[in-house]
C-alpha cells in the first residue's frame, strides 16, 4: 500500500496523477463515510463493471440475439435454447441483469462525481465525461420506455396511418404490433435512381487459381501479375453488337457444317446451320422432331453408325484429380454413388435442360443442360451445378472439393423426341439420311445437296442446301450507339502460345480462354447498383396536408416527434417504398450527453495537460 | 509498379533505416529514417487522394480502401509522436505495422464499387477519420507495449540506472509512452463513436441498435476505458509497480487485438449476417 502510494509520483499521466489525490482524500474521509458509499465511489467497482460489460457485449454478439425460439432450437438444440431464454442470453442488451449493470454504472458515475466534485476549472473534463455518460444512459432509458421504432411499406399513390413494430413475445415467437399514427402519410411518388452500370475486366490464371481485376485502358499493355500473360485492350465500343457471317475457310473437313431447311406445308418452318463439332442438332418441340448432323471420320464407321440407334445415354462422369480416370454414372436422381477407390460419394439432386429457366422441364429448350450434384467427402456435403456445355465451370468457380472433377453428357438427348432425322456424313462423300421413330430406324436414303426429303409420316420435308467442310464465322463487331449499352472490348492476349485477339462482350457470362486453357478473361458488369431512392411524402392530418417533403436515406422527415426514414424499396417492381418510423423523446438528452462527452474527453486529454504543464514537470523531477 | 507496391517497399526500407539508426547513432541517420517514414506516408496518402478522385467518393467505402487509410493513419500518428518524443526503435516496428496493414489491404477485392446511399454523409467522414486516427494511436501503443514487455526482463533494476541516463531509462519509459498514445487516441475513439451514433441516427433512424459492429466498437472503447482507469486502483491493491505495468502492457496487447477484430474480424461472428455495417465478404 505504502509502496504503491510512493511510486505514484513516478507516473506522469493525467488519470494517475489524480489517483494520488484520491488516496489522500480517502484518508481524510475514512472515518465518517460508510462502506456502501465508498463502494459506489470506487474505481475498482468502475473497472469491474466495465469488464463485466465487455464480457456481456461479447456474449451478446457471439450468441444470436432476438431470434424466435424455433430458430434457437434449430441452431443450438433445445437444452441450450432454453438456457439462453431463462438467462436472457438471447436478448442480452435488454435483459434485467444488463439493465442492472447499467444502473450500477450510473450509480458509480454519479457517486464518484459527487465525491470528487470541486469547483475548479481543471475538474471540468472529469465532471463532464462522467455526467455525460449518465445523460446518455438516461436518454437510453427514455427511448426504451417511451420510444417506438417500426416500419411500413407504402404503395405509390396510397397512404397509411399506422406502422408495425416487431417483438419477440414470451413464447419466443415473433409478434407484429400495429401502432397507430396521429396522422397519415401519403406516398405521392417513389423514384429509384440507378448508377450508370460499370464494367470490369477480370482475369483468371488457372494454375495459380488467382483472379485479378485489370484496368480497362485503351492501348496499354499490362502484365497480369504473377504470370507471363500480357493483356492489351485494343478497342472499346460502348454499345456493341456481334454480326457473324458464316464462311468456309478450306476444303478440308476441319469443321464440317450443313445448312438445313425444314419445310412445312406452305412455308419454311426452320432453317439454320448444324455444326458437326458444335451445335449439331435442332429440335422442334411442336412437331416432336429432332434433326441431328453426324460427321463420321470414315465410311466404315458410318456404315456401323447407321444401323445402331443408340441414342446417347444421360450420364455423369466423375474423377478425382490425380487418381485414375473418369467413371460414369447413369442419371438417376437421389441415388448415392460412391466414386470407386475414394472416400467421395455423389448424389444427383435435380437436372434441368436450360439452367436458369424457370419454366417446367418439358418446356425448356435444351440450351444449357445441367445437373445439380451433391458431393460428399471428408469436409461434409457440398452441392454444385455441373454443366454439360461448360465442363470448365467449376474451375472458374472454385469449390470446397476442387479435386473432384465432374462432367455430364447426353442430358438433352434423354428428352428424346419421337421422331429423329439423322444426317450422316463422312469425308469420302458417303452421305445418308436416316429417319428414326420411337427408337427404331424406319428408313435410310442417301442424300444430296438441294433436294427435298419427306421423312416418315410427319408432314414436312427436310432439305440440305449447303455444306461447308471448314465452317467459320467472319466476326464483325458493329457499334450500335454511343450510349452505354452492351460494351465490348477487343483484347489481345500475349502468352506462351503467342498473341491472340478476341472481342469480349459484357453480356457474355462465360469466360474466354486463351489457347493453353490456363488463362481466361471475363468482361462483366459489376452489377447494377442503386444510387438513390427517394419518396415524395405528404403528411395529412384531419384531411389537410400539413407537410410535404421528399425523403431519402440520410434525409428524413420529422413531424410531431416522429421521424420518417427512407429505409428500403420493393426490389422487384419498385412500386412500394419502405419507411422506417421512429419516435424517440430521449434524443435531446442523449445528444446533450454526446456533446458533453466529446467536450469532456477533449478537455481531459488535450486541454488539461497543457494547463498543468508546470506542476507536472515538478513531479517528474 | 503500382503506387501501393512502392509504398510497401518504402515502409520496408524505413524499417531497415530505423534499425540502422540504432547502430549508427547520428543526427543524419535520425533524419534519414524519419524522412523515409514521411515519404512512405506521403505515398500512402497520394494513393488515397488518387483513389478518391478516381472513385468519386472518399477513400473508405470498402474494406480495401479503409485498410489503406488505416495504414496511413498509423503512419501519421507515429510521425507526429516522433516529433514530440524520442522514439527510437519504435519506428522500425511502426513501419512494419503500417506495411502489414497495407499488405493485408492488397489481399482484398480492390474494385471500385458505387457507394451505397447510406454512406453518403459528412458524419460518416468525421466518423471514419476520427476512428482511424484512434486506431492508429492504439497500433503504435501496441508496439510500445510489445517493446516494453520485451525489454522488461533485461531492465529489472530501473531505480539504479535512473541516475546514469543510459539506455535503460529510455527503454523502460515505454509504458508511459503507451499511456500517452492511448491518451492521444482515446478522445478520437470517443469522437468516432459519437459521430458514428449521430450518423446511424440520421441514416438508419437509431443512434444505437446493438448491432455487432456497434457492440464491438463499444467493447473496444470499454477496453481502453478500463486501461485508463486501472492505474487509479492498482496502487491501492497489493500489486507492485512493476507488475502493474506488465499487466497494463498486456491489457494493451489484448485491446489492440479487439480493435482489429472490430475492424476486420466481425465476419466470423454468427450474428454477422444481420449486421448492416460489416464490410461484406462479397
Ligand atoms: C469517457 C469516459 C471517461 C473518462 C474520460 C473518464 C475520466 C476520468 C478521470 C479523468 C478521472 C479522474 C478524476 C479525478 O480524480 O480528477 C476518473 C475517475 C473515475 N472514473 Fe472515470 N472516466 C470515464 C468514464 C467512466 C466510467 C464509465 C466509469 C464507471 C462507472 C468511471 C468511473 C470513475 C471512477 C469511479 C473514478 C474515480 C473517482 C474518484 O477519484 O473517486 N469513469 N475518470
Amino acid at each position: 500500500m505504502k509502496n504503491g502510494k510512493q511510486n505514484q509520483s513516478h507516473t506522469v499521466t493525467d488519470l494517475k496523477d489524480t489517483a494520488k489525490q484520491t488516496i489522500q482524500t480517502n484518508r481524510y474521509e475514512r472515518k465518517n463515510t460508510n462502506k456502501v458509499w465508498d463502494f459506489f465511489c470506487s474505481v475498482k467497482l468502475a473497472v469491474v463493471i466495465i469488464l463485466i460489460m465487455v464480457v456481456a457485449c461479447i456474449l451478446g454478439t457471439v450468441i444470436l440475439q432476438e431470434k424466435t425460439l424455433d430458430e434457437y432450437t434449430a441452431k443450438y438444440g433445445y437444452g441450450l435454447a432454453t438456457f439462453f431464454r431463462i438467462t436472457q442470453l438471447s436478448n442480452v442488451f435488454h435483459s434485467y441483469w444488463f439493465s442492472f449493470l447499467l444502473v450500477l454504472l450510473c450509480a458509480n458515475l454519479i457517486c464518484c462525481t459527487i465525491k470528487r466534485w470541486k469547483n475548479t476549472f481543471l475538474q471540468t473534463g472529469f465532471i463532464l465525461t462522467h455526467l455525460s455518460l449518465v445523460l446518455i444512459l438516461i436518454g437510453g432509458v427514455i427511448k426504451f420506455q417511451l420510444g417506438v421504432k417500426g416500419g411500413v411499406n407504402v404503395y405509390e399513390g396510397k397512404s397509411v396511418n399506422y406502422f408495425l413494430t416487431q417483438l419477440i413475445n414470451r413464447q419466443g415467437k415473433m409478434d407484429y404490433i400495429k401502432k397507430d399514427l396521429p396522422f397519415s402519410i401519403a406516398l405521392d411518388d417513389f423514384i429509384l435512381e440507378k448508377n450508370e452500370p460499370k464494367f470490369q475486366l477480370v482475369s483468371y490464371v488457372k494454375s495459380k487459381d488467382r483472379q485479378k481485376v485489370l484496368d480497362v485502358k485503351l492501348g496499354k499493355k499490362q502484365r497480369v501479375t504473377g504470370s507471363d500473360y500480357r493483356v492489351t485492350i485494343k478497342d472499346y465500343i460502348p454499345d456493341a453488337e456481334l454480326h457473324q457471317e458464316p464462311i468456309n475457310t478450306s476444303d478440308e473437313p476441319e469443321n464440317p457444317a450443313i445448312y438445313v431447311m425444314l419445310m412445312g406445308s406452305d412455308r419454311v418452318a426452320a432453317e439454320g446451320w448444324l455444326l458437326a463439332y458444335d451445335r449439331n442438332y435442332y429440335e422442334d418441340r411442336k412437331q416432336n422432331l429432332r434433326i441431328e448432323y453426324i460427321w463420321l471420320p470414315s465410311r466404315e464407321e458410318l456404315d456401323k453408325a447407321i444401323v445402331s440407334v443408340g441414342t446417347a445415354q444421360a450420364k455423369l462422369s466423375a474423377a478425382i484429380s490425380g487418381q485414375g480416370s473418369f467413371q460414369d454414372y447413369p442419371l438417376e436422381l437421389n441415388k448415392v454413388f460412391k466414386i470407386q477407390g475414394t472416400e467421395y460419394t455423389i448424389r444427383m439432386l435435380q437436372y434441368v435442360l436450360n439452367y436458369g429457366d424457370r419454366r417446367p422441364l418439358s418446356e425448356q429448350p435444351p440450351d444449357n443442360p445441367a445437373i445439380q450434384v451433391e458431393v460428399n467427402g471428408p469436409e461434409g456435403p457440398e452441392t454444385r451445378w455441373v454443366f454439360e456445355k461448360f465442363p470448365d465451370w467449376d474451375k472458374m468457380h472454385p469449390s470446397k472439393y476442387k479435386n473432384v472433377k465432374l462432367t455430364c453428357n447426353g442430358i438433352a438427348s434423354t428428352h428424346m423426341v419421337k421422331n429423329t432425322v439423322r444426317i450422316f456424313h463422312s469425308p469420302d462423300g458417303k452421305q445418308i439420311i436416316a429417319f428414326i421413330k420411337d427408337r427404331r430406324i424406319v428408313e435410310t436414303i442417301p442424300w444430296e445437296l438441294g433436294k427435298n426429303y419427306t421423312v416418315g409420316d410427319i408432314n414436312c420435308q427436310v432439305a440440305i442446301t449447303n455444306y461447308f467442310p471448314s465452317f467459320d464465322f467472319k466476326k464483325e463487331v458493329i457499334k450500335k450507339s454511343d450510349e452505354i449499352g452492351i460494351p465490348a472490348i477487343l483484347v489481345e492476349v500475349d502468352g506462351p502460345r503467342g498473341k491472340v485477339e478476341d472481342w469480349l462482350f459484357s453480356n457474355n457470362r462465360y469466360a474466354t480462354w486463351y489457347p493453353d486453357n490456363n488463362f481466361a478473361l471475363v468482361y462483366e458488369s459489376t452489377g447494377e447498383s442503386i444510387k438513390h431512392f427517394t419518396s415524395k411524402l405528404r403528411i395529412v392530418e384531419d384531411g389537410q396536408t400539413v407537410l410535404e417533403k421528399t425523403i431519402r436515406v440520410n434525409d428524413p422527415l420529422k413531424y410531431k416527434g416522429y421521424v420518417i426514414y427512407q429505409s428500403s424499396y420493393d426490389p422487384e417492381a419498385g412500386s412500394f417504398s419502405g419507411l422506417q418510423i421512429v419516435k424517440d423523446p430521449g434524443i435531446p438528452v442523449v445528444y446533450a450527453g454526446f456533446g458533453a462527452l466529446c467536450f469532456g474527453v477533449i478537455f481531459i486529454f488535450y486541454v488539461k495537460p497543457f494547463l498543468r504543464k508546470k506542476p507536472k514537470k515538478e513531479t517528474e523531477e | 509498379m503500382s503506387l501501393i507496391n512502392i509504398t510497401l517497399i518504402i515502409y520496408i526500407i524505413t524499417s531497415v533505416a530505423y534499425i540502422a539508426r540504432e547502430v549508427w547513432r547520428s543526427t543524419a541517420a535520425k533524419w534519414i529514417s524519419l524522412g523515409l517514414f514521411i515519404l512512405a506516408f506521403c505515398f500512402n496518402l497520394t494513393w488515397l487522394i488518387v483513389r478518391s478522385i478516381k472513385a468519386g467518393h472518399p477513400p473508405f467505402s470498402n474494406l480495401y480502401e479503409s485498410l489503406v487509410f488505416y495504414a496511413c493513419c498509423t503512419a501519421l500518428v507515429y510521425i507526429v509522436f516522433e516529433f514530440i518524443y524520442n522514439f527510437r526503435i519504435v519506428g522500425a516496428l511502426a513501419s512494419v505495422l503500417a506495411m502489414l496493414i497495407l499488405l493485408y489491404a492488397t489481399l482484398q477485392d480492390p474494385s471500385i464499387r458505387p457507394i451505397m446511399p447510406a454512406l453518403k454523409s459528412n458524419w460518416m467522414l468525421a466518423h471514419v477519420i476520427t476512428y482511424m486516427l484512434g486506431y492508429g494511436a492504439f497500433g503504435i501503443s501496441f508496439i510500445t507495449s510489445c517493446i516494453f514487455l520485451a525489454v522488461k526482463p533485461f531492465a529489472k533494476n530501473r531505480k539504479r540506472n535512473e541516475g546514469e541516463k543510459g539506455n535503460e531509462i529510455l527503454l523502460i519509459n515505454f509504458d508511459k509512452l503507451s499511456y500517452k498514445l492511448v491518451a492521444f487516441g482515446f478522445p478520437f475513439l470517443t469522437l468516432g463513436m459519437v459521430t458514428g451514433a449521430v450518423w446511424a441516427k440520421k441514416a438508419w433512424g437509431d443512434y444505437w441498435s446493438w448491432d455487432p459492429k456497434e457492440t464491438w466498437s463499444l467493447i473496444t472503447w470499454l477496453a481502453y476505458l478500463a486501461y485508463l482507469h486501472t492505474p487509479l486502483i492498482l496502487p491501492k491493491m497489493n500489486i507492485s509497480k512493476s507488475k502493474a505495468s506488465v499487466i497494463l502492457a498486456f491489457w494493451l496487447l489484448i485491446s489492440f487485438g479487439i480493435v482489429n477484430f472490430t475492424f476486420v474480424g466481425l465476419n466470423y461472428l454468427p450474428s454477422a449476417a444481420d449486421s448492416e455495417h460489416i464490410y461484406g465478404s462479397k
